[in-house]
């Protein structure tokens, strides 16, 4: 048994059940190589961002396939992953029926994470309109490097929480460190998050593909 | 204070043991799952974890049907709704006592 039974004892039982079950979740690798061919996807689509000039065609498909790119993989991700470990995995991983989702629940969590986002988006607009022509941090309050650094930060601590153990620790300080490289690179800001999101992406493929490949090497044992 | 503690006394015996305590937090947590899940999940060896499932399912805190899917064979354990009162309960008396 991996569990200190004292430390349990002294647990709430819904804590339990959530550390077990997102360690369990994330044994296989299965969701950091979702999220990896995510990144990938969501880089591709911003280089094209790059490439194609603003008004033709590539551009606006490429815009509209990023702004769709999110909803998709959200709704479509946790889906893929369960027919996958259902049609591939059942032997190693497991057969389980999570709870049905609480659409109220999750309708209420979009609409606040809508709101908060749209406030804070015209509160930053405001505040760089507001300031003064040469106030200290209005041209460096979004600055490339700041927004770049910022994102790299940003990615690297939602990375390392999102599976609390030493790869996904790893994973978030490499994140942070590309982010702040490129924000003392001069790369332009849609090609320094292009990058930094290629680079998640490829970090995240990367390392879910071998804790794949070191979970399928384990023996299996013979169903009850 | 006090009587909050002694009603640690009253703590269901079967639910309070960390094996079958993480068995029935895992179960209340999902719809069902099935025997390997669990063992994956809980890093129980197969023979503690049948003993302990026999344990919870002669308590009726646990229903136990096996199945098939394609031809894989499945334990499908899910908890009753006398086993969500159980932990609904140790859940209350461990709150009020920590």
């Amino acid at each position: 048994m991996t569990e200190s039974p004292s430390r349990l004892l002294e647990e709430n039982p819904d804590a339990i059940a959530n550390r077990l079950m997102q360690k369990a979740h994330n044994r296989d690798g299965l969701p950091e190589i979702a999220s990896g061919l995510t990144f990938l996807t969501a880089a591709a689509l911003m280089w094209l961002q790059v490439v194609f000039h603003p008004g033709s065609f590539g551009f606006e498909a490429s815009s509209w396939s990023f702004i769709l790119l999110g909803p998709v993989v959200g709704f479509g991700s946790p889906w893929a992953i369960k027919k996958v470990r259902r049609r591939f995995l059942i032997e190693r991983v497991g057969y389980v029926e999570l709870k049905p989702v609480n659409r109220e629940r999750t309708a209420v969590v979009i609409a606040i994470a809508f709101v908060v986002a749209a406030v804070t988006a015209v509160a930053v607009m405001f505040a760089v309109e507001a300031a003064p022509p040469h106030a200290p941090y209005r041209g460096s309050f979004l600055s490339s490097s700041w927004m770049l650094a910022g994102t790299g930060i940003l990615g690297g601590v939602l990375a390392a929480s999102s599976g609390r153990s030493l790869r996904y620790y790893s994973v978030g300080v490499l994140l942070a460190a590309i982010g702040i490289f490129l924000a003392f690179s001069r790369v332009s800001l849609q090609m320094g998050l292009t990058i930094l999101f290629g680079s998640i992406g490829l970090l995240s493929l990367i390392s879910g593909s071998i804790v794949l490949l070191l979970f399928l090497r384990q023996p299996t044992e013979p169903a009850q | 204070m006090s009587t909050k503690i002694q009603r640690l006394a009253d703590i269901d015996r079967v639910i309070h043991e960390p094996a079958r305590l993480m068995i029935v937090a895992l179960l209340a947590a999902v719809e069902e799952a099935d025997f390997q899940y669990l063992r994956q999940t809980t890093g129980l060896t197969q023979g503690n974890l049948s003993a302990h499932l026999s344990k919870l399912e002669e308590a009726g805190y646990v229903a136990i049907e096996k199945t098939f899917r394609g031809k894989y064979p499945l334990t499908i354990c899910r908890l009753t709704d006398r086993g969500k009162d159980v932990l609904d309960r140790y859940r209350k008396i461990i709150k009020a006592a920590l």
